[in-house]
C-alpha cells in the first residue's frame, strides 16, 4: 500500500508558490533584459500572467491548508495572523523605500534588474498578505454560518478566480468592463462583510486586542494599496503585475471586511458587559441543570446556585436558609457577610413590615420572591428567594445589596429561573438517594427472606411407616408461617403447623420465637396438651399486645399407629380416612397462643387420638389456603379442599401436596395473588 | 374497606361494624374500641351484620382487650356475625372467651 504523504500537501504548495514566484522573476527579467537590450526575448506577455496565476493559486492552496489545520483557532488568533502578516509585508516594503533613499542618485538606484527584483517582491508580500486575509476572513464570516453565507462565499471565490483570468480579455487595461467587474467583485465583497457574528464573543478584553490588530490591518491594507499604485506609470517595469482586478477587488474586500470589524467593535464595546453577563448565566444555567451527577451532591447544587444568583444579581452578599427535618433553620453558604451581620439581618427580615405573610413562618409558605427594604447601616435591599420542591418549601436564599431597590425584574426572572432548575437538582439527588436507601432496605429484606427460609425444615423427619411433603409461601419477602418436624424416638415424631397473626416482618419475628419455643420445649418429651400450655405461657412474655399464634401439633406414634393431636386456634386439619374412602376435619376445640396469657388457658386446651391405617392422610395447612380468593371474591373453602383431598387420595404425599397447591393456584387464576402466607404439609401413612 | 358508626342504645354503646377487617385497618377498630374504654363505657355492643371478613390482625385487636374488659368490668358483647365471620371467631377459640350473640334481641336480653 502506498501512503499518500497527505501533510505534505501544504508544503509542497507552499514549494510550488516559491518555484512559480522565481519562475516569474525569471521570465520578466529575461524579458527586462530583452527590452533594455531591444532583443526580442520571446516571451510572450500571458506568459507571465499565467505564472502570476498559479502563484496566486498556489498561496491560496498554502493557505487554505495551514489554516484548516489550526481549525482550533481562535477569532483573535486569527485577526492577528492577517496582522502580522500584513506588518511584515509593509516592514519589508519599508526597508525597500529605505534602501533607495539611502541610495539616493546613485547609479545602483536606477538599476532597472534591481527595482524589478524590489517590485516582484513587493507583489508577492502584499499577495501573500491579501490572500491569507481572504481566508483568515473566510473563517470569521462562516462563523455561525447559514446556507445563505455559504452561498454567498463559494459565489465570491468564484468570481474571485474569474477575476484572476479576466486579464486574459481585458489586456489589462482600464476600460469600463473593468470597471464593472470591480464594482461586482467590491458589491459581493461588501454583502459578505455583513457577517460579523463572532464579534460578541470576545470578551471586553478581547475586544480592545481585536480593535488594535483590526486597525493594524487597515494601516498595512492602506499603505501597501498605496504603494503599489506607485508603480503603475513608472516605465521600468515591463509588465504591471498589481494593477490586477483580482488584487484590486481583494484589497477592497480585505479593507472593508476589516473597516466593519473595527467599527462594529468599537460600538459593541459598551455593551459587551452585557453580552459577558448573559454568557455567564446561560452557562451557571447549564451548569445546574449538569449538576445531577453521581458525584455531586445536594451541597453542591446549592453552592453552583449561590454563585449564579449572586453574580446575576450582582449582590453584595447573601447567604441560604435550609429547613431541616425537625423545623429548625440551617444557614449555611454565608456569602460576603459575617455571622453577625447575617444574625442582624434575619431579625431586620423576619420583622419587617413589607413582608407578606406571616413574620413567624421564618421560611414564608408562599413562594413567591420578593424584594423588601431594610433598614440596617450597610444594606438597604433584599431579596427573598425560597426554594421549594412541589410546592413544599425547603428553604430560601437571601440576597442584599447596599443600595435601595437594588434588583430589577430581569435579576428577578433569572434568579428564579436559576432557583427552579436547582429545586429539581435538589430533588433528584433527594429521590436518588431515596432510591438508594430503599435498595438498601430490599436487600436487607432479601437477607431476612433467606434467614427466614432457612428456619424452615429441609428435611422432614419420618420413618418407613408414612411419608411427608411440606410446602410454603409468604404473600410479602417475609411471612409467618411455620411447620416443623420432630423425631422424638424411632417410633414417635411429633409435627407442627402453624401461624402468626398478621404477615409481613412482624410475622416473621414471632415465627422465629415458635421455632424456638417449639424445638426447646418438644424435647421435654411432653404431651400435646402440656406442650400447647408451656408454648402459650412462654409466648405470654413474647408477643405484643394484640398478636397470637395458632398451632396445630401430631404426635404419631408409629408403633401403635395412633396420632394424638391438639389444636390452639389453629385452622382444623382434614384426616383421610382409606377405610370409609371420606375426607373430613378433626373436629377439636382450642384457642389460640397469647390470646389468655395466665393459667386459665389450660381451661381451653383439649387433646385427642386417633387411630390410623394405611392410606389414611393427613393435611395439615394455614387459613391463608381457604381464605385464598379468586377473581369473583369467592374463597376456596373448606370442602372445596376437603372433596379434591378425596379426588387425589390414592397418590403420595408429594403429588398430593402438589396437586391441592396447584388447584388452589388454579382456583384463584393465573396472575391472582394470593395475599396471605399460605403453608401446607401433607402426611401419608404406609 | 371498614367503616364504623357509633351510636348510643339501651344503654349500650353500638360500634356498627362495615366491610372487612384486615391489617391495614385493623388500627381503626382499635382506636374506635380504645376511644369508648377511655371514655369510661362499661357496656360495649360490637354490631357485627356488616362484617363480611375479618383477619387475624383484626381479631387481635379484639383478643387484646380481652384483659382490659374483664379488669374494667366492661360489658363487651357481639352480634350478628355471618356464619363464615362466626366460625373465624371459633375456630380460634375466641367463641370462649368473648360474649357473641347471633342477633340483637337475644344480645340485648340476656
Amino acid at each position: 500500500m502506498i501512503k499518500l504523504p497527505q501533510f505534505n500537501f501544504g508544503k509542497l504548495s507552499l514549494l510550488l508558490a516559491i518555484l512559480v514566484w522565481l519562475a516569474l522573476l525569471f521570465v520578466d527579467l529575461v524579458r527586462l533584459f530583452g527590452i533594455l537590450n531591444e532583443i526580442d526575448s520571446g516571451i510572450a506577455i500571458e506568459f507571465t500572467w499565467i505564472l502570476e496565476i498559479l502563484f496566486f493559486l498556489m498561496v491560496y492552496v498554502f493557505y487554505s491548508y495551514s489554516i484548516s489545520k489550526n481549525s482550533k483557532n481562535e477569532f483573535l488568533n486569527l485577526i492577528w495572523r492577517a496582522a502580522s502578516t500584513g506588518l511584515f509585508a509593509v516592514a519589508v516594503s519599508l526597508f525597500i523605500f529605505l534602501f533607495y533613499g539611502s541610495l539616493g542618485e546613485s547609479r545602483l538606484a536606477q538599476e532597472p534588474f534591481l527595482r524589478n527584483l524590489f517590485y516582484h517582491i513587493n507583489f508577492a508580500l502584499t499577495s501573500i498578505f491579501l490572500i491569507s486575509s481572504a481566508l483568515l476572513w473566510k473563517h470569521l464570516i462562516l462563523y455561525q454560518k447559514s446556507k445563505r453565507v455559504v452561498k454567498q462565499w463559494q459565489a465570491y471565490e468564484f468570481a474571485m478566480l474569474g477575476a484572476m483570468f479576466f486579464i486574459f480579455f481585458n489586456q489589462n487595461t482600464f476600460d469600463y468592463s473593468f470597471l464593472f467587474g470591480l464594482v461586482l467583485l467590491v458589491g459581493l465583497g461588501l454583502v459578505l462583510s455583513g457577517n460579523l457574528k463572532w464579534i460578541p464573543y470576545l470578551t471586553f478584553k478581547e475586544k480592545w486586542k481585536s480593535l488594535l490588530f483590526l486597525f493594524i490591518i487597515l494601516i498595512s491594507c492602506g499603505f501597501l494599496f498605496i504603494q503599489i499604485q506607485g508603480y503603475t506609470n513608472k516605465l521600468i517595469y515591463p509588465v504591471n503585475l498589481t494593477d490586477n482586478l483580482f488584487l484590486i477587488s481583494l484589497f477592497a474586500f480585505i479593507f472593508s471586511y476589516a473597516l466593519f470589524s473595527f467599527l462594529v467593535t468599537l460600538f459593541n464595546l459598551p455593551t459587551s458587559s452585557v453580552f459577558e453577563q448573559k454568557l455567564t448565566e446561560a452557562i451557571s444555567f447549564q451548569r445546574l441543570s449538569q449538576s445531577i451527577k453521581a458525584d455531586e451532591n445536594e451541597e453542591q447544587v446549592l453552592d453552583i446556585l449561590m454563585d449564579s444568583c449572586m453574580s446575576a444579581s450582582y449582590a453584595d452578599g447573601a447567604w441560604l436558609e435550609m429547613e431541616r427535618e425537625d423545623q429548625s433553620v440551617d444557614f449555611q453558604f454565608e456569602r460576603f457577610i459575617d455571622s453577625k451581620t447575617r444574625e442582624e439581618l434575619s431579625a431586620l427580615i423576619n420583622t419587617s413590615k413589607s413582608l407578606v405573610g406571616k413574620p413567624n413562618e421564618n421560611l414564608a409558605k408562599n413562594i413567591n420572591i420578593q424584594e423588601i427594604r431594610i433598614d440596617h447601616p450597610r444594606f438597604e435591599s433584599a431579596l427573598l428567594v425560597p426554594l421549594s420542591i412541589n410546592k413544599i418549601p425547603i428553604g430560601r436564599i437571601i440576597m442584599i445589596k447596599e443600595v435601595k431597590d437594588g434588583f430589577n425584574n430581569e435579576m428577578i426572572n433569572i434568579v428564579s429561573t436559576f432557583v427552579s432548575q436547582a429545586c429539581i437538582s435538589v430533588e433528584n439527588h433527594r429521590l436518588l438517594n431515596q432510591a438508594i436507601l430503599n435498595e438498601r432496605y430490599q436487600e436487607e429484606l432479601k437477607i431476612a427472606q433467606r434467614v427466614q427460609k432457612a428456619l424452615l425444615p429441609t428435611k422432614l423427619d419420618h420413618n418407613d411407616s408414612f411419608d411427608i411433603s411440606a410446602y410454603s409461601n409468604a404473600a410479602d419477602e417475609v411471612g409467618g408461617d411455620y411447620y416443623d418436624t420432630f423425631k422424638l424416638d424411632e417410633d414417635r415424631y411429633v409435627l407442627i403447623i402453624g401461624d402468626v397473626s398478621g404477615k409481613g416482618t412482624s410475622a416473621a419475628f414471632h415465627m422465629a420465637q415458635m421455632k424456638g419455643i417449639f424445638q426447646s420445649l418438644i424435647q421435654l418429651n411432653l404431651s400435646p396438651t402440656d406442650f400447647l400450655i408451656k408454648a402459650n405461657s412462654a409466648l405470654s412474655k413474647c408477643l405484643v399486645r394484640n398478636h397470637f399464634i395458632t398451632v396445630s401439633i401430631f404426635l404419631i406414634n408409629t408403633e401403635r399407629k395412633t396420632f394424638c393431636h391438639a389444636r390452639a386456634g389453629h385452622v382444623p386439619s382434614l384426616h383421610f380416612s382409606s377405610s370409609a374412602s371420606k375426607s373430613d376435619y378433626l373436629g377439636i376445640e382450642g384457642l389460640g397462643l397469647g390470646i389468655l396469657r395466665n393459667k386459665l388457658y389450660e381451661n381451653h386446651v383439649e387433646e385427642k387420638t386417633f387411630t390410623y391405617r394405611a392410606g389414611d392422610i393427613l393435611v395439615l395447612f394455614t387459613d391463608g389456603v381457604i381464605e385464598a380468593k379468586n377473581h369473583q371474591g369467592k374463597q376456596f373453602g373448606f370442602e372445596r379442599l376437603r372433596s379434591l383431598l378425596e379426588v387425589y387420595n390414592e397418590h403420595n404425599s408429594k403429588e398430593i401436596q402438589t396437586s391441592l397447591i396447584d388447584s388452589l393456584h388454579h382456583f384463584v387464576g393465573g396472575d391472582g395473588k394470593i395475599d396471605d402466607d399460605y403453608s401446607m404439609m401433607v402426611v401419608k401413612f404406609n | 374497606m371498614l367503616n364504623i358508626k357509633g351510636l348510643e342504645e339501651n344503654g349500650y354503646h353500638v360500634l356498627i361494624l362495615q366491610g372487612e377487617v384486615d391489617a391495614s385497618n385493623s388500627v381503626l377498630l382499635d382506636e374506635s374500641i380504645q376511644k369508648l374504654i377511655a371514655d369510661g363505657n362499661k357496656a360495649i355492643l360490637i354490631d357485627g351484620q356488616g362484617l363480611e371478613y375479618i383477619s387475624s390482625a383484626g381479631l387481635g385487636v379484639f383478643m387484646s382487650y380481652l384483659e382490659d374488659f374483664q379488669e374494667k368490668n366492661i360489658d363487651f358483647r357481639i352480634f350478628g356475625l355471618s356464619e363464615k365471620v362466626f366460625e373465624v371467631f371459633k375456630i380460634l377459640g375466641l367463641n370462649q372467651l368473648m360474649a357473641i350473640f347471633p342477633d340483637k334481641q337475644t344480645a340485648l336480653s340476656d
